[in-house]
């Protein structure tokens, strides 16, 4: 019996050991208001901590950005540190630190164009429009599409920081060697039409095109697919997915994948500049490491349809839940980081969006756009995005949602039932999490 | 009064959180908000309603069971091989033991580069017999398969390890007497050495069990749970999707305290089982 007991003893603790690391997350945070480290001339925090992943490999650029910040402004210091690799494990680390106390906030978080909205949705993100004004700051410099993605209930959110869109890159002498025009597609149906050419030159151990699968932002890109069928996966906070449109989206890339035409990748960047396929579909944030990457000439394209261009990328947000001197700071900072000057350098380090409409106007982004007409396509498609569906970037849990709905289109599962099963699930999230806070 | 230190260390870091985490599970947390409505028993009535729970739930025992049987089965054979006077067994028993200290994060990397259906080492071997590799990343079962070997290797050194100091501490008499009554090596092994191994056994079947079934790091860098969302998903993970993705705390602990109670029941279940042998 006392055998027995000891080992229950043991293995029940350890049983319990398994839950606790899960419980790890437990604990509801308090909302005091955190404390100012030191004071900086003019009022504010003599120090701003600033949580990135780096999109885009910028942290170069972000340091460049820092060493000038502080050269104008001599009373404060930004610390950069690392929040994650990802805009996911960014938010991860911020939902950490609000379950703590205020001291544990940082003063400025790179926030996601998915991952912002639940933060304000929860009050956990200061109101930008007021601190600009509030800092003598405006905001109409920033590209409208880019800036109103951030806008709830009559406040913005975030700035726009490393903003991008998804771009059509394609393999110049794959191109060629089928025959066909130096451009990409006008439509899905003309890729269509293209894709048996292509297919029959490059040989059967490469693909026409290589997307994203549905756990690596499937969901993003296919939008533009959605929106050029006159589909969506919302409107407001309505679920559309099973709507005809949306599903004859589906059933396109259905047909695309029984022609064997495309491929679904982790890695679709990689394998495109292994030269595994001859077309894909990437942020225009991918374009810096392709042309560095890539042992071949490629193009860039507007994505199919005109005006069909979901934005995407990240913004730079304040939380809510810090002094009022460290937000004066913290405003002052990401408005040096996302002047006109700042996202010339950022864009042209990374391949991200200029954020501001007077960049475009500035000698040496003409000059960089000049000499890098992949980035210039990128650019000039700026003016035919669209801010994206609720349902994905607002709804919480929307993209892994919607991705896990189109692998199961791809992996041939009937497109009404899928997306009638995605409609009802959006729905339930909205009604529960959404509507009562709105 | 000894005790004392310690039940504080685990009532502070073990038993309070765990009842903290059975208290959220009863609430609509959203890990953003600084408040949480309690709601009785919803997340549990969801849980056992909702259509994933068999597929999450059948990827867990899947993967738990096949870990753990196949982990200390080739764990035991390579014990049995290294204990022998070889040349050069010490610097195997370091390369058998190796994985188990790297991180599983990097070994989930790494292996990307055996299984990726592009430029993998599966496919290119596969190709020179004029095979096609399967696509690990986009097919559920070959994804479950991809992850349970990778975990498979990682932990062969543990369970080599436990079961070769438990082979070298064995009494050396019982296989000198078994070798005078002229035991095949199946037969000392069986009866010989099995039984003298049958505590150590108990021990990595337990620990390897709850080890199996905490595993994060090799599914998330992997699959992140896929393909079709729940290809690779086991419930430590849904843990994680819900509370980090879907931004759902309240529900992520009622999922982490349902994996408790399993646990619970199962390592309840394994100490009644290896008590009866003892008294039998």
């Amino acid at each position: 019996m006392d055998k027995l007991t000891r080992r229950g003893f043991l293995g029940l603790a350890g049983a319990a050991g398994v839950a606790t690391g899960l419980a790890a997350c437990a604990g509801t945070g308090s909302t005091a208001t955190g404390t100012a480290s030191g004071a900086a001339a003019g009022g504010g925090s003599s120090k701003v901590i600033w949580w990135s992943n780096h999109p885009g490999n910028s942290k170069e650029a972000e340091q460049k950005i820092i060493a000038a910040f502080q050269l104008a402004n001599p009373g404060i210091t930004v610390d950069l540190q690392d929040g994650g690799k990802n805009y996911e494990e960014l938010a991860q680390k911020f939902n950490g630190a609000l379950a703590g106390n205020a001291a544990q906030l940082p003063d400025v978080i790179v926030a996601s164009d998915v991952t912002w909205f639940n933060f304000a949705l929860n009050k956990q993100l200061a109101a930008v429009d007021d601190l600009m004004a509030a800092a003598g700051l405006k905001t109409d410099d920033y590209v409208d599409a880019l800036y109103s993605d951030y806008l709830f209930n009559g406040k913005h959110y975030a700035l726009p920081f490393a903003r991008s869109t998804p771009l059509f890159y394609y393999n110049a002498e794959m191109w060629k060697n089928a025959g066909l025009e130096d451009r990409g597609p006008k439509t899905w149906q003309e890729f269509k039409e293209w894709a048996p050419k292509l297919q029959a030159t490059i040989g059967s151990d490469k693909i026409p095109i290589i997307l994203a699968d549905g756990t690596n932002y499937l969901d993003w890109y296919f939008q533009n697919m959605a929106w050029n069928f006159g589909g969506a996966f919302s409107k407001e906070w309505t679920p559309t997915a099973s709507d005809p449109k949306t599903i004859e989206a589906g059933k396109f890339l259905q047909e695309l994948v029984a022609m064997k035409v495309v491929k679904f990748s982790k890695t679709p960047e990689a394998d495109f500049q292994a030269g595994i396929a001859a077309c894909m579909l990437q942020s225009t944030g991918a374009l810096g490491g392709t042309t560095k990457n890539s042992k071949f000439a490629f193009k860039t394209a507007f994505l199919p349809g005109d005006g069909n261009c979901p934005t995407g990328g990240a913004g730079v947000a304040i939380p809510a839940g810090i002094s009022e001197d460290r937000k004066k700071s913290a405003i002052k900072f990401v408005e040096f980081l996302t002047n006109t000057a700042n996202t010339v350098l950022f864009t042209q380090a990374t391949g991200y969006m200029p954020v501001r409409k007077s960049a475009l106007d500035d000698a040496g982004e003409k000059a960089f756009l000049d000499k890098n007409p992949n980035s210039k396509v990128a650019v000039e498609q700026l003016a035919k995005t669209r801010s994206q569906d609720n349902a994905r970037v607002l709804v919480q849990g929307g993209g892994a949602r919607i991705g896990k709905s189109l692998d199961q289109v791809a992996a041939g599962q009937d497109v009404a039932s899928v997306f009638a099963a995605l409609d009802k699930e959006t729905q339930g999230v909205i009604d529960a999490q959404i509507k009562p806070k709105l | 009064m000894l005790l004392l230190p310690n039940l504080a260390l685990l009532t502070t870091f073990v038993y309070r959180p765990l009842i903290d985490n059975i208290r959220l599970s009863f609430t609509d947390w959203n890990i953003s908000s600084p408040t949480a409505n309690v709601i009785g028993t919803a997340n549990y009535v969801e849980w056992f309603g909702r259509e994933d729970t068999r597929q999450i739930l059948t990827n867990t025992l899947v993967f738990t069971f096949v870990t753990v049987m196949v982990s200390m089965a080739i764990g035991l054979g390579l014990a049995l091989l290294l204990d022998q006077k070889l040349r050069g067994r010490n610097m195997v028993r370091s390369l058998v033991f190796a994985p188990f200290v790297v991180s599983g994060a990097a070994i989930g990397v790494a292996f990307q580069f055996v299984f990726d259906p592009s430029f993998g080492l599966i496919r290119d071997v596969m190709a020179r017999f004029g095979a096609q590799s399967p696509d690990f990343y986009q097919q559920p079962g070959w994804a479950l398969f991809m992850v349970t070997v990778t975990y498979i290797w990682k932990n062969l050194g543990y369970t080599f390890v436990i079961y070769l100091a438990a082979l070298q501490g064995r009494r050396i008499d019982l296989d000198e007497a078994a070798e005078i009554d002229g035991a095949t090596p199946w037969t000392h092994f069986r009866k010989v050495l099995l039984p003298q191994l049958r505590p150590t056994t108990f021990f990595l079947s337990i620990t390897v069990l709850l080890n199996s079934v905490q595993v994060f790091d090799i599914i998330y860098a992997m699959t992140r749970g896929g393909p079709l969302g729940t290809g690779t998903t086991t419930l430590v993970f849904q843990v994680y999707q819900e509370t980090f993705i879907n931004y759902r705390a309240g529900y992520g602990a009622t999922v982490a305290t349902i994996m408790f109670l399993i646990l619970l029941t199962i390592t309840f279940i394994q100490v009644r089982v290896m008590d009866k042998g003892t008294k039998t």
